[in-house]
């Protein structure tokens, strides 16, 4: 005969596991119903939220029976959810996507968009230019890009006149950024550049002096003289020649101080970076211009953008894609410039009147800088190991940014260990 | 019958003496009641535990021993994630090698910083109840704030150089340097030593005065005073703050993650933020897992650790006889 107490703890015991496998089993399977809502993911701030809202709002009212979701995630945490939302089979029909979409598509989690893009007659080289290439991967197109904007220079004006220097063009080559840096450098007080330490700045260099990260075969060149060269320069204007901040002087100036903050306070007379700089700058005191970067042995500069994709876990992947293609066409894309939140990959959007003098910006503001670097935009390496290639070079180039060093040396180093990292 | 014995433990019998043996097949219906309420008021906790504890515990194991990027299938690959991070990962010794670095002098500096501040305070000086608040204050404010406020702190030219300057130590660079940016994890884990204190002042509030008053009449000098009747008996709460610092240095996170990120050279990467990267950032969630497991069985080992020598040095004073 079974004793009756054990018996019940026995029974106790299972009706515990089962509710505990219950609870957990009612995590996973928190899918909502297909009520043909798209579900729209996105990173950001507030201006992102706006804008993104903004665009869609504009899709709502010309399709009243398609309603989109949009989710906005802060960007720190981007990755991450969107990364569980997947795993856990709940992914967003429209999902943005940068740099590291191929982790994505690599793994199967994004839908191939060639044949939406043929059923809609939707021309890519039209619309985007070269951009209309960023998001393949295998010969298969991944993304449409929504977003995408070269890295240009901003420089003070007010600095280059009190130091008699030329504005900055197209025109110019790296000597020539130089000679203008040491003009325009008052040592301990003002520096001539903000520094080169972020991949999209120095690589930049890399492929002026015609090197390249990863070679067309797919296999890591970090430590090729083209790119050596590049990278000891960007080192020296800080620790040779002291014509950008050091990280000691960056680190003394507060918190998550930057080229980008330096530039808006005035202690820096030039500042390579993307868009968003401006909206920054709208508010700040000093007398600033754009242009495009200057050049090397080539023209060559890196461009921020993102693109819209579908995830595999669309319920209705043809409504999504007739939302991407509507959210990247001339209408909603000049919101993203009225509202000055980006460079919209549009290229006829780029080259309207709305663009090129928005009603922000301030008088004479060289918005062409954008279009004129469209020409020489080098295609960054967007391998499915992007995260890791990036810590690669983060992890190894730490005290060499922070305190000077032999770029030959960290590059052999960082090119071992990316082929062992990149398959 | 075997099954007695174990059934003389179920909680629902717990109130039943030894010597009842024979009549527990059938169980009073005030005893049925207790079984039916301690089930009840237990089942939140034990579900919270099985599905959200102990489940995912047993799916990490499993996940240890695959190559999971958390799309695509698993692929069982056995023991290969602890091998790789072992023999192969120069990151992981690194990152365990720090994290021991942090934990060995970040946990003593902050008991013997909670002890010096907790006799300070239970000494009566006037505005003793305002010291109190303060020492305590810097444990609410938020992790974030205090990092960011420290990466101002820290600053090659700020106000921690400075006030070493004016006794002539030219300060380091802190946060950017290899070699000084694990110190200045341990100078903030060191600004939270309040946490601790107000246990142990609440433990010295406890010592009866009249060993004290012994201890004076038999010419006890303060430091006297403080080795033999303060220190043993406020060694228990030590031993449960060593306890607790140790768990909480072991898995330093989110003071990393602000501060440096690790950087620079993985020099402030300690074990979670290296876990965090692989599983969140490169889509490694075996390997992951794998690290989750081993720095399990270190915190496991030196917990065990401190608790045989705590019969060394940990005073109860129940256990006189």
């Amino acid at each position: 005969m079974v004793d009756k107490a054990q018996w019940r703890r026995g029974a106790g015991l299972a009706a515990t596991v089962l509710l505990g496998a219950a609870a957990l089993a009612a995590c996973g399977g928190g899918e909502a119903e297909d009520d043909g809502t798209l579900k729209m993911v996105v990173w950001g701030g507030d201006l992102d939220k706006e804008t993104y809202q903004a665009r869609i709002d504009l899709y709502e009212s010309e399709n009243p029976d398609t309603k989109i979701e949009l989710q906005l995630i802060p960007s720190d945490q981007y990755a991450q959810k969107v990364q569980t939302m997947i795993a856990g089979g709940d992914g967003p029909d429209i999902m943005q996507v940068a740099e590291n979409v191929n982790s994505y598509s690599s793994k199967s989690q994004l839908l191939p968009l060639d044949e939406y893009i043929e059923g809609a007659g939707l021309n890519m080289e039209e619309r985007f230019g070269p951009a209309g290439e960023l998001y393949t991967f295998e010969d298969q197109t991944y993304a449409i890009p929504d977003r995408s904007g070269a890295m240009i220079l901003y420089y003070n004006k007010d600095l280059f006149d009190a130091a008699g220097v030329e504005y900055p063009t197209a025109a110019w080559t790296q000597q020539d950024a130089q000679a203008a840096m040491e003009k325009l450098t008052i040592p301990g007080e003002q520096w001539g550049f903000s520094g080169a330490g972020w991949w999209a700045q120095w690589w930049s260099f890399a492929y002026q002096n015609g090197g390249q990260i990863i070679d067309d075969s797919g296999k890591p060149a970090v430590n090729t003289p083209e790119v050596v060269d590049a990278l000891q320069w960007a080192n020296d204007l800080q620790y040779k020649y002291h014509y950008a901040p050091t990280a000691s002087e960056y680190a003394d100036m507060g918190p998550d101080m930057g080229g980008d903050p330096a530039f808006a306070a005035g202690t820096v007379a030039m500042n390579a970076t993307g868009f968003w700089g401006i909206g920054g700058l709208l508010e700040s005191d000093i007398n600033w211009g754009i242009a495009p970067l200057w050049g090397g042995k080539e023209q060559a500069v890196s461009a921020f953008g993102s693109g819209l994709s579908i995830t595999r876990d669309s319920d209705n992947p043809e409504k999504a894609f007739e939302a991407i293609d509507f959210l990247t066409d001339t209408e909603a894309q000049t919101v993203i410039i009225d509202k000055a939140q980006d460079v919209p990959a549009n290229i006829q959007v780029q080259q309207s009147d709305a663009f090129l003098s928005p009603a922000w910006a301030p008088e004479g503001l060289n918005m062409a800088a954008f279009g004129e670097s469209s020409e020489f935009i080098f295609r960054a390496p967007f391998i499915p190991e992007w995260e890791e290639m990036q810590a690669t070079f983060n992890d190894n180039l730490g005290t060499f940014w922070n305190e000077g060093g032999d770029a030959k040396t960290e590059l052999d180093k960082i090119q071992t260990q990316l082929e062992s990292v990149i398959e | 019958m075997s099954n007695v014995v174990v059934a003389d433990e179920a909680p629902g019998a717990a109130r039943e003496s030894r010597g009842a043996g024979r009549r527990r097949h059938k169980m009073s219906s005030r005893r049925k009641k207790e079984a039916f309420y301690f089930w009840l008021f237990i089942s939140p906790w034990l579900i919270g535990f099985v599905g959200f504890l102990l489940g995912p515990m047993i799916a990490s194991v499993y996940i240890s021993l695959t190559e999971w990027d958390s799309f695509t299938a698993p692929e069982w690959v056995g023991l290969q994630n602890y091998t790789e991070a072992l023999t192969e990962d120069p990151v992981f010794w690194k990152a365990l090698w720090n994290t021991f670095y942090y934990a060995a002098v970040s946990v003593p500096l902050g008991l013997v910083i909670g002890v010096w501040l907790a006799n300070l305070l239970n000494k009566r000086v006037r505005g003793r109840k305002l010291f109190r608040t303060f020492i305590y204050l810097p444990t609410l404010v938020p992790l974030v704030a205090t990092a960011m406020v420290f990466k101002m702190v820290l600053a090659p030219s700020g106000p921690l150089n400075d006030m070493l300057g004016w006794f002539g130590i030219d300060g380091p660079s802190w946060l950017i340097d290899e070699t000084w940016v694990k110190p200045a994890l341990i100078v903030l884990s060191a600004w939270g030593a309040g946490g601790a204190t107000v246990l142990l002042l609440s433990a010295m509030n406890g010592i009866p005065r009249e060993l004290y008053e012994a201890a004076e009449i038999d010419g006890a000098s303060p430091w006297r005073q403080f080795w033999s009747v303060t220190f043993p008996q406020v060694t228990p709460v030590i031993f449960f703050n060593l306890i607790m610092g140790l768990i909480g240095a072991f898995q330093i996170f989110s003071q990393v993650y602000i501060l440096t990120a690790g950087g620079p050279n993985n020099a402030s990467k300690t074990m979670v933020p290296l876990l965090f990267d692989e599983a969140f950032r490169f889509y490694h969630f075996g390997y992951a897992s794998a690290v989750a497991w081993l720095l399990f069985i270190v915190i496991m080992a030196f917990t065990l650790i401190a608790f045989r020598t705590s019969r060394k040095w940990v005073f109860y004073e129940t256990e006189v006889r």
